[in-house]
């Protein structure tokens, strides 16, 4: 079976790229638009990664790992943000890997690859 | 005329010479005047030696401390000293003066302003000399005189080192008012331009993906995919810069990050042909710092170094401790900067290289402002130094730190 991405993000346009393109590596993409809708979708669907960007209107990226992470201790999640090299320690709760938003999605590619391991 | 000297002395003291050479002239005109065969002037330095900054004397004088010798006691006693090698001179027999060898004269007059002495006109003279009432007086006044000449001259630069400074500050001020102003736009625009930018790109390669082989539109979304990569490498160094992280410090050693810093260049290093010559005082230095943001500003120092030696050449990294400072000295031997581009190297924004962004030097400087630090550049050798001081971790402020590594000093 195919390994499943969540993407949270709230732009749409976004949203999309990431789908197709993560699609077109062989993964199958999950799509919430807010930080309230990933949490649903995580309780309903099986999701074996969660890709997150930190700044949402509602509940931001960073409340969401923390639930992920109470709920689902072993869910790898990848932050996304906005800003190079921002390596805070949100709370108790790291995320497995970050990721600075970029128009070139080799690192994100690389970085899911690794983490879910060569084959989808 | 007898007064001639007086009129000569004054001459010199208003022509436009630097001091040195003012004094140089006023003591051989004096030794000759008085037919003495040595005449110096010795001001007190900060180690307790009476320096000698003007002398015409046949041989170099010895090295006279306060209360030392024939200078040193008109100096402490604030009062002329003068001592003939005659039968009857207890004085002479009773100094211990090295420089007094080979002489049968000597007179050393204070110079004195109110009651604080700061000097010595010292005049030896190999045959006995016997100085009429007119030629003490004489001597007198040419003793104020050089008094005057070195008391002005200190003076003026008092005011050229204040001005200085006034300048320095100023322009800190300025440069820092325009990082506020630019701090809040870069926040927005981490979140506003990076999304877009980032959806453009993204398509712009996913369209260059569906295109068949040899369509010209390739070249167009290539050229599309480069400009919204240089974007984005603006971007990033704008955010770095201005992002008021606030650093986390931590006692750490300053040898070791520049190291660390080095490492990401093995490559271009090797490509470039440039030698590498570190040097480091032995023993760590310890300073309280964020090791990642300040290998950041070595990176970008590092990097300009290298881009400044395309064709090879020396890059010269030293760490050393100066008093309560670290300081790590980054140069290079490729040409230096343009003294017109000098005021302006630390502006955002200001390059002089095709694809630079003009950030790498206020990105360092404001990581190093944030550490209580300065950074300083100047022309050296055959290229551009970059001198960081850091507080060395313990020397002043207290040790904050949990984190111990180093010894704290
Ligand atoms: N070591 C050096 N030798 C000669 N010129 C230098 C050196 N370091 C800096 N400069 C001058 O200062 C300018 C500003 O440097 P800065 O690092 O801020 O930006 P940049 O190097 O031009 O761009 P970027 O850092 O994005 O590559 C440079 O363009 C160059 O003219
Ligand atoms: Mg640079």
């Amino acid at each position: 079976m195919k390994k499943r991405i969540l993407v949270v993000d709230d732009e749409e346009g976004l949203r999309l790229l990431y789908k197709e393109e993560l699609e077109d590596e062989g993964w199958d993409v999950e799509l919430a638009a807010s930080g309230e809708e990933s949490l649903d979708k995580l309780e309903k669907d099986s999701i074996d990664l969660v890709l997150l960007d930190i700044k949402m209107p509602g509940m931001d990226g960073v409340e969401v790992l923390r639930r992920v992470k109470e709920k689902w201790k072993d869910l790898p999640v990848i932050l996304c943000t906005a800003y190079p090299h921002y390596k805070h320690d949100f709370g108790t709760w790291a995320s497995d890997a970050y990721i600075t938003k970029s128009s070139d999605l080799t690192e994100l590619k690389q970085t899911i690859r690794d983490i879910l391991g060569k084959k989808p | 005329m007898e007064y001639d000297i007086i009129e000569q002395v004054s001459e010199l003291a208003v022509s436009g010479s630097p001091l040195e050479e003012k004094l140089e002239k006023a003591v051989a005109l004096l030794a000759d005047y008085l037919a003495f065969d040595g005449c110096a002037v010795l001001l007190l330095d900060e180690n307790g030696y009476m320096r000698s900054v003007a002398a015409k004397c046949p041989e170099a004088l010895p090295p006279y401390r306060l209360g030392q010798g024939v200078p040193g006691l008109a100096f402490t006693g604030g009062a002329l000293i003068e001592v003939h090698k005659e039968a009857g001179d207890a004085a002479w027999e009773g100094i211990e003066d090295s420089g007094l060898e080979g002489y049968r004269t000597a007179l050393a007059y204070p110079l004195k302003e109110k009651e604080r002495t700061c000097g010595v006109l010292f005049l030896r003279a190999r045959a006995k000399v016997r100085l009429t009432l007119l030629k003490r007086q004489i001597l007198k006044l040419a003793a104020m005189q050089l008094l005057i000449l070195v008391k002005s001259s200190e003076v003026l630069n008092d005011h050229h080192r204040v001005y200085s400074e006034l300048l320095e500050m100023q322009q800190k001020l300025v440069s820092s008012e325009k990082l506020l102003a630019l701090g809040d736009m870069a926040a927005t625009m981490a979140h506003e331009i990076r999304n877009p930018l980032l959806s453009i790109g993204g398509y712009a390669a996913r369209l260059k993906r569906q295109l068949p082989p040899g369509s010209p539109a390739l070249g167009y979304l290539e050229q599309m995919g480069a400009e919204i990569g240089r974007i984005e490498k603006i971007m990033n160094g704008i955010i770095r810069f201005l992002k008021d992280n606030a650093v986390e410090l931590k006692t750490d050693d300053l040898h070791c990050m520049i190291d660390e810093a080095m490492e990401l260049f093995a490559d271009e290093i090797a490509v470039h042909c440039i030698k590498v010559d570190r040097r480091s005082s032995g023993g760590p230095l310890p300073v309280l710092a964020d090791r990642e943001q300040m290998k950041i500003a070595f990176d970008n120092l590092i990097a300009n170094a290298i881009q400044s030696m395309e064709k090879g050449g020396i890059l010269t990294l030293e760490t050393s401790r100066a008093g309560e400072f670290a300081v790590a000295k980054v140069s290079d031997t490729g040409g230096g900067i343009d003294p017109k581009y000098m005021g302006y190297i630390f502006n955002p924004f200001f390059t002089t290289k095709k694809h630079g962004t003009g950030l790498g030097l206020p990105i360092a400087n404001s990581i190093i402002m944030r550490h209580k630090g300065t950074i300083e550049v100047r022309n050296e050798g055959h290229g551009a130094a970059f001198i960081i001081k850091l507080p060395v971790a313990g020397a002043a402020a207290p040790n904050s730190s949990r984190h111990e590594t180093g010894e704290a000093v």
